[in-house]
């Protein structure tokens, strides 16, 4: 996994955000294994929250408001919240655009291309269970520090990205 | 306009005798077309249907929405009238093209009775009149001839006019599905299904609803809450009845603290009520979340026999377990491949020598079929064996006993649909091409 990460990031060094041929429908942009990997790439130094999510999925659209209220909360220590929708993927972004917008204005998601899923969060977590929703923790350096799944409060996503920020 | 269905379907079941032609070894769907969530059942006469959800690509354009809202996807079966040697070519079973909501984590499902009858059902999408809405509906067919063709589909949820789009996931008004079917001994067809009819902002869990048919699925009871909104919402329903005409049901029940807990329970077949609470044998799994995670279950005289993906052990991932006292109790769950860095969607069959539990795992970088055995004490007859070849990534396997004792097991693979016999006893099981 991390070799896989490392590589993704020396390739966006010389092309950042070139990954294949993602679609974009109403501002939700479809990601595959290639391209998540440079969307984390790009964040490195950062402390990335990566919250896997489905709008069929009722706890994820509870906790994603604390998110990003969380987000705000540590802007200062450069946190960067991104979404990754797992709904299936054909015909779906205008919907999760749709909802996004209405419910989470703001809310910086993807979306996942055809393919396995798997193969995709793969990218941060071989051993994914394909349960929503579930957060992950990365820290500076790029590597996957915490997973969380469930949905959890405010105070519990805060914590998990102090333990990782100090 | 049923004439104009009509002549669609006639369309889509002429086309299909092509497709046969372009299936290869091991593989049962058609080339050029999508095919997930397959089931397998065998029948009394020990023919063999394989079931699967088709995102046909002449649909794609008509039809390009989600699959949430409104379906793209059609139910086909193929069978086997000579021991899996050979599959007769896909027949349509839903006649109203584009209408089936299915995919791995709640499959339509296929049983096969004495009677050599065919029952099949499935979720759905139906667009309610008078909101112009979306809906999800529990449907029920069947093939008495051999499953060259299939009755009207017959709607057994009830369409409700409460529009809960707000709260139920995927913006649905109301939504019947993670389904499951059993045909008993005696005749009684048993249709099980997740109903959010009482869903609210503060009730986010389930109800069980039942409708059964006592005369092979010719007529069926009004539809009937089961169990109260107690069920995950998102882990599908298993059912398998015993010799006795029993049913035994599996599925996740939620208990406070959000602990979703793999439950089985005995649905009495005399009187048709549901038997207490009975936990599965795995340890407590604390998630507000979507597991999406089915308890499954086979039964054997007086034994029941289930496998489940538990995430509340120290080591998460497959678990068995059983019952010896006819689903009174069960013991504490194994690990069916502990070494796996994940395993999932587990199945299992059982026959007269041993219990077959098959699921998707990762030991390396795919997704792979494997299968352990278990001995009818519930004691492991044999190590992990992988069944996939490796080659792609391999998911969602089921697998079903047949009438020769031997087992046949299907799963999803590059978007085909793959089958294998497996045969063998007391553990040593070797591997079939078909």
């Amino acid at each position: 996994m991390l070799a896989r990460f490392r590589a993704a990031v020396a390739a966006a060094a010389f092309a950042c955000f070139a990954f294949a041929a993602p679609e974009v429908d109403a501002e939700v942009v479809q990601v595959d294994p290639d391209g998540l990997a440079a969307v984390l790439a790009a964040e490195e130094g950062n402390i990335v929250v990566l919250n896997l999510w489905a709008t069929w999925c009722a706890p994820c659209l509870v906790e994603i408001p604390d998110l990003i209220t969380m987000e705000d909360n540590l802007a200062d220590k450069n946190v960067k919240l991104i979404g990754l929708s797992v709904d299936e993927p054909r015909g779906s972004t205008a919907f999760i655009a749709s909802m996004r917008d209405k419910r989470f204005p703001g809310f910086l998601t993807y979306a996942r291309a055809r393919g396995d899923q798997d193969e995709l969060v793969s990218v941060v977590d071989p051993a994914w269970n394909e349960v929503v929703p579930t957060t992950y923790v990365i820290g500076r350096d790029g590597a996957v520090k915490t997973r969380i799944q469930g949905k959890k409060s405010l105070e519990e996503f805060t914590a998990a990205v102090l333990a990782v920020a100090d | 306009m049923a004439h104009l269905r009509s002549l669609v379907f006639a369309a889509l079941t002429a086309a299909v005798s092509v497709w046969s032609a372009a299936t290869s070894a091991g593989t049962i769907s058609p080339e050029d077309h999508i095919a997930v969530a397959p089931d397998v059942a065998v029948n009394a006469a020990g023919d063999i249907a394989v079931l699967w959800v088709d995102r046909s690509p002449e649909l794609s354009g008509e039809h390009e929405n989600h699959d949430r809202h409104l379906a793209y996807t059609d139910l086909y079966v193929a069978i086997s009238r000579d021991g899996g040697a050979t599959f007769a070519a896909p027949v349509k079973i839903n006649h109203d093209s584009g209408v089936v909501w299915g995919q791995s984590v709640s499959r339509p499902r296929i049983v096969g009775d004495a009677a050599g009858t065919w029952h099949v059902t499935y979720a759905a999408n139906e667009i309610h009149e008078d909101f112009g809405k979306p809906a999800l509906t529990m449907h029920y067919t069947r093939s008495t001839d051999g499953a060259q063709s299939f009755e009207a589909p017959r709607r057994l949820s009830t369409l409700t006019d409460a529009d809960m789009s707000e709260i139920i996931h995927g913006g649905f008004m109301s939504a019947a599905a993670f389904q499951t079917i059993a045909a008993a001994p005696n005749g009684d067809v048993r249709v099980f299904w997740l109903d959010t009819r009482h869903m609210s902002p503060d009730l986010e869990t389930g109800a069980m609803y039942t409708a059964v048919s006592k005369d092979g699925g010719a007529t069926f009871s009004e539809n009937v809450e089961l169990m109260e909104s107690k069920a995950c919402p998102c882990c599908q329903f298993m059912a398998a009845a015993d010799a006795g005409s029993n049913v035994f049901v599996g599925y996740r029940h939620v208990h406070d603290g959000n602990i979703r807990q793999s439950t089985i329970r005995r649905i009495d077949a005399e009187t048709g009520e549901i038997g207490p609470i009975v936990d599965a044998g795995s340890a407590p799994w604390e998630i507000a979340g979507c597991p999406l995670k089915p308890t499954v279950l086979a039964t054997r005289e007086n034994a029941v026999y289930t496998a489940v993906y538990s995430g509340g052990e120290e080591v998460p991932g497959v678990y068995f377990s059983y019952s010896t006292d006819g689903g009174q109790s069960f013991a504490r769950s194994t690990a069916t491949h502990a070494e796996a860095l994940v395993s999932d969607a587990p199945s299992i069959a059982v026959n007269a020598d041993q219990v077959v539990v098959a699921w998707h795992a990762k030991t390396d970088k795919s997704r792979q079929v494997f299968i352990r055995t278990y001995g009818l004490d519930g004691q492991a007859a044999g190590g992990v064996m992988a069944i996939s070849d490796g080659a792609s990534s391999a998911t969602g396997p089921v697998v079903a006993t047949r009438e020769d004792g031997s087992f046949q097991i299907v799963w999803e693979q590059d978007d085909r649909v793959y089958t294998k016999v497996l045969t063998g006893t007391s553990g040593e099981i070797q591997i079939g091409s078909r």
